[in-house]
């Protein structure tokens, strides 16, 4: 069975490359994280940010040039990746080409001298978790590219690691096969307790199998949290506007009370039950969800222009000139009875909550 | 807290044990300093040096002197007649096989026709060329009945040089072809111009650099090649590498071979560089599994297609031909004179041939497993680790390969003469030349391999807890085990037919059947040094089906590795 779950901790790890042309690249700045164990834990951010390079560091394939590495209590910063016992799955898969399937999941097992029927049961058990019974005589260039990452991922499993790191490992696959192996990847984590970090650039992935994200741009996180607290409290333009699709609207706090904020926005005085980082007096900014806005043909709240109206079938998203500000909603079962024509005015409600405050440098 | 801040420079971790490392750089260095750099080192200094001072008298004399100055002209001239003539057949030949749709089902037999040459000793074409067209030639005497006929010069050298090596062109210039999509032709056909029109506009603009290589290649080779202009140049039309030869075997004149050796590297450095820049600059080709052979569109007319592929049979036929001739002259008494079925060539070279036939074949089955190993291990080293000498190191270990073979051969019997390395007169002096010479191709053929295995197969090994040997072990030395068995091959092909290097080498103990048809030619046993090539031919022929057979064994099925011998 797994051991214990561990907790693993980064702390101030910095990651610098000798570029040729370019000198040294810092691609990770002092960075510091803590998994919790048995979580879930997914780095998600665009290319370059930084994410694989923290994923590699972990796993041993790098050295960080600052900062310490700790699975549980031990400090495994000098450790090489082969003594550090892990599991990695990589976003090519990385199976060996002169080997069977077997083989390539029995092959963390012979390095570790274990019986011959032990790595048996452990192959086939193995193989049974990720549905490839009975192929265990197959080549690996006789599988698809789904069976290869499952082989992929019970190599990594079979040597019962401390810690599970996923190297953007859905990548080569179509959508539909990507949405199943992702269910099947947190099923066997959660059955197997491992602590698992996950690297993937793509967000709706991340939102549906992780138990927290860590977002990172430019070597940093930028914030930490499960996918609810992210995209309904962003703590920066940067991640708001990451996550999902945002409306960032400039305005100004007038009044600050215990359980209420008003601000001036939309060229419109609006109450807010938000918890308000902002003075009164200072300017702000309000992230609003396209769809926590609605549009009527009349009422109170600010007033626009229909700009356009794209149909996706399950949706439709308007942009609605007010004043300068070009607005994004967007209207859920759509129907042609309530929908708005380009320049039909409109007057746009806001919301009264999940609404996030940013205060503006 | 670990604080200290360093540079990561892009090694890989996993690497074998440090002192295993240190020790095998250190003794290939050491390799690498003894049979290329010193040798070479002994080359410049006898030609450049005088009692210990720098002289250039002898370089100013050697190229001033009217009979030296003819032979670097004709060289180069040969060379470039040979590179035009030998490309175009090529370019005929891979176009015929890739685009003409009747030649699809002769294409392995055309693939097998060309292979022939390359894999023959060096004289085959010639010894045929004199059957046929010499005084006695089966085609000039006996047929045409002509007398007194002049095989011997430019004419007879360049089409028996043009046949041997435009195979090379032809398979360099194939892959590119296949690889450049026929829906580019479709394409500009669709757009309304003519088929010619489409080959000449789109085609042929996108194979020019390959054909630029495949020009230099076939340049190189020419240059290079010794065997040919010794039995076909005869004594009017003398080239670098012959000259060189007789200035050392006939006047036992170092220096001025030394010198003429020399002369040869000006273009023989120029091609070498200049294929270099071409191949990493230049390519518009990208590898791609081609699916079906069959192409879809016709890329010519069905009368121009018919003309090419019986082009390409007349030529195969011809070379057919030679090998028949070949054939047949080592079982007949005397060919051109008495043609009575005979086996007393082969008994001669089983009997007075045996020991050259048994020093050959001890040579190269003894160079056969030090070339792989050594192939394997610097292009493992070059190819997959970073240490401060790896540039220093791909560059000296290619230098015998690029040289022509009478500087490497000069420069050895130089350096291995007297102490401390007193080398010449034994095997090993031979075994070492091939070695260095030849294993080149297996260390392309390593790193080649190791570019397709990707870095994260070493990182997955190491995560599942292997240490780096184990991860060498069980992981990357089977994976380029394939190209072990490719350099094995050449170097076993090479040993059996090479001689511009080694014919300075040879010596009473030890000689070589390339250097004993040599003989044998200039003693008008035209019989026996038929028989030997025969011998030659079938010994390779079996040794490369051979090798290619495990080779597919062994390679893993997703890893693309070329065949032993093209």
């Amino acid at each position: 069975m797994a051991a214990q779950s561990i907790a693993i901790r980064l702390q101030g790890i910095s990651a610098v490359f000798h570029h040729e042309r370019r000198g040294d690249i810092t691609a990770v700045k002092n960075l510091d994280l803590e998994v919790r164990p048995g979580e879930f834990l997914t780095l998600l951010g665009a290319s370059g940010c930084g994410k694989t390079t923290t994923l590699r560091v972990i796993a041993g394939f790098q050295k960080p040039s600052s900062g310490r590495i700790l699975f549980g209590d031990e400090d495994v910063t000098g450790l090489a990746a082969n003594q550090r016992d892990i599991g990695f799955v990589f976003q090519n898969y990385a199976l060996f080409p002169h080997l069977s399937v077997f083989e390539n999941v029995a092959y963390g097992l012979r390095v570790k001298r274990q019986g011959a029927a032990l790595i048996e049961s452990s192959v086939d058990a193995g193989l049974r978790q990720v549905g490839l019974s009975g192929m265990g005589d197959r080549m690996i260039n006789e599988l698809s590219g789904g069976q290869q990452q499952r082989v992929a991922l019970a190599r990594a499993i079979a040597i019962r690691p401390r810690v599970l790191l996923f190297d953007e490992p859905l990548s080569n696959l179509d959508a539909q096969l990507r949405v199943q192996m992702r269910s099947e990847i947190v099923r066997l984590q959660k059955e197997l307790a491992i602590t698992t970090i996950y690297v993937t650039h793509d967000q709706e992935e991340a939102m549906a199998i992780s138990d927290r994200i860590a977002i990172m741009d430019g070597g940093l996180i930028a914030q930490v949290g499960s996918a609810e607290e992210l995209y309904l409290r962003p703590a920066s333009r940067f991640v708001a506007g990451f996550l999902g699709s945002a409306n960032l609207l400039r305005g100004t706090v007038v009044a600050v009370a215990a359980t209420m904020t008003s601000i001036d926005i939309l060229g419109h005085r609006w109450e807010l039950a938000a918890n308000n980082p902002v003075a009164a007096g200072r300017p702000v900014d309000a992230v609003i969800r396209p769809e926590a806005l609605t549009l009527a043909k009349e009422g109170a709240g600010p007033r626009g222009r229909v700009e356009s109206r794209t149909y996706y079938g399950d949706k439709a998203e308007y942009l609605v000139r007010v004043g300068t500000d070009l607005v994004q909603a967007v209207q859920w079962n759509p129907s042609a009875d309530d929908a708005f024509s380009e320049g039909d005015l409109v007057c746009v409600k806001l919301p009264a909550s999940n609404v996030q405050l940013l205060a503006v440098d | 807290m670990n604080a200290s801040v360093q540079t990561i420079a892009p090694r890989p971790i996993v690497r074998p044990g440090a002192w295993l490392w240190r020790g095998g750089l250190l003794g290939i260095w050491l390799l690498l300093l003894i049979f290329i750099v010193y040798p070479l080192l002994m080359l410049l200094s006898r030609a450049f040096l005088d009692d210990g001072h720098l002289s250039l008298q002898a370089l100013g004399a050697a190229i001033t002197a009217p009979k030296n100055l003819r032979a670097l002209g004709n060289s180069l001239l040969l060379a470039t007649m040979v590179g035009v003539a030998g490309t175009l057949l090529g370019l005929v030949f891979a176009f015929t096989v890739e685009r003409v749709r009747s030649a699809g089902r002769l294409a392995r037999l055309i693939d097998f026709f060309t292979f022939l040459p390359l894999i023959s000793p060096p004289f085959t074409t010639s010894i045929a060329f004199v059957f046929s067209f010499g005084p006695r030639g089966l085609i000039t005497y006996e047929l045409l009945g002509i007398k007194n006929v002049q095989v011997y010069g430019l004419t007879s050298t360049f089409a028996a040089e043009t046949l041997t090596y435009f195979p090379i062109a032809y398979l360099a210039l194939r892959p590119m072809l296949a690889s450049i999509s026929t829906s580019l032709e479709e394409a500009a056909f669709s757009l309304g111009g003519s088929r010619w029109h489409a080959f000449r506009t789109v085609t042929l603009p996108l194979v020019i650099p390959a054909l630029a290589n495949a020009f230099l290649l076939l340049f190189g080779c020419s240059l290079a090649d010794f065997a040919t202009p010794l039995i076909l140049a005869g004594s009017d039309f003398s080239v670098l590498p012959t000259e060189a030869y007789l200035q050392i075997t006939g006047m036992f004149d170092l220096k001025s071979g030394a010198i003429l050796s020399l002369l040869l590297l000006v273009p023989a450095g120029l091609v070498f560089y200049t294929q270099e820049r071409l191949v990493a600059g230049r390519s518009y080709v990208t590898v791609t599994g081609k699916a079906g052979v069959l192409a879809q569109h016709d890329s010519v007319s069905g009368i121009a297609g018919a003309a090419l592929l019986g082009f390409c049979l007349l030529v195969s036929a011809l070379i057919v031909y030679f090998y028949l001739l070949l054939f047949y002259a080592s079982i007949v008494l005397a060919f051109g004179a008495n043609h009575t079925l005979t086996l007393d060539h082969y008994r001669v070279i089983f009997s007075e041939g045996l020991p050259a036939i048994r020093d050959t074949l001890i040579i190269a089955l003894i160079g056969m497993p030090l070339g792989g190993i050594y192939g394997i291990a610097i292009g493992y080293l070059v190819g997959r680790t970073t240490f401060i000498s790896r540039k220093a190191m791909e560059v000296v270990s290619m230098l015998n390969y690029a040289l022509p073979g009478t500087i490497v051969g000069i420069a050895y019997l130089l350096a291995f003469n007297d102490e401390p390395l007193a080398l010449t007169g034994t095997a090993a002096i031979l075994i070492a030349c091939y070695v260095f010479r030849y294993s080149p191709i297996g260390i392309r053929t390593t790193v080649a391999l190791l570019q397709q295995i990707d870095k994260s197969m070493e990182e997955a090994s190491a995560s599942l807890g292997a240490g780096s040997l184990v991860t060498f072990r069980r992981i990357m030395l089977p994976l380029i085990l394939p190209a072990f068995f490719a350099g094995l091959g050449v170097v076993f092909i090479r040993s059996m037919t090479a001689i511009s290097a080694t014919i300075f080498l040879v010596s009473i103990n030890w000689t070589l059947i390339t250097v004993k048809i040599l003989e044998n030619m200039t003693e008008v046993a035209l019989g026996p040094a038929a028989a030997f090539s025969v011998f030659v031919i079938v010994v390779v022929v079996l040794v490369t089906s051979l090798l290619n057979v495990l080779l597919q064994r062994l390679t893993a099925p997703s890893l693309r590795v070329g065949r032993i011998g093209a």
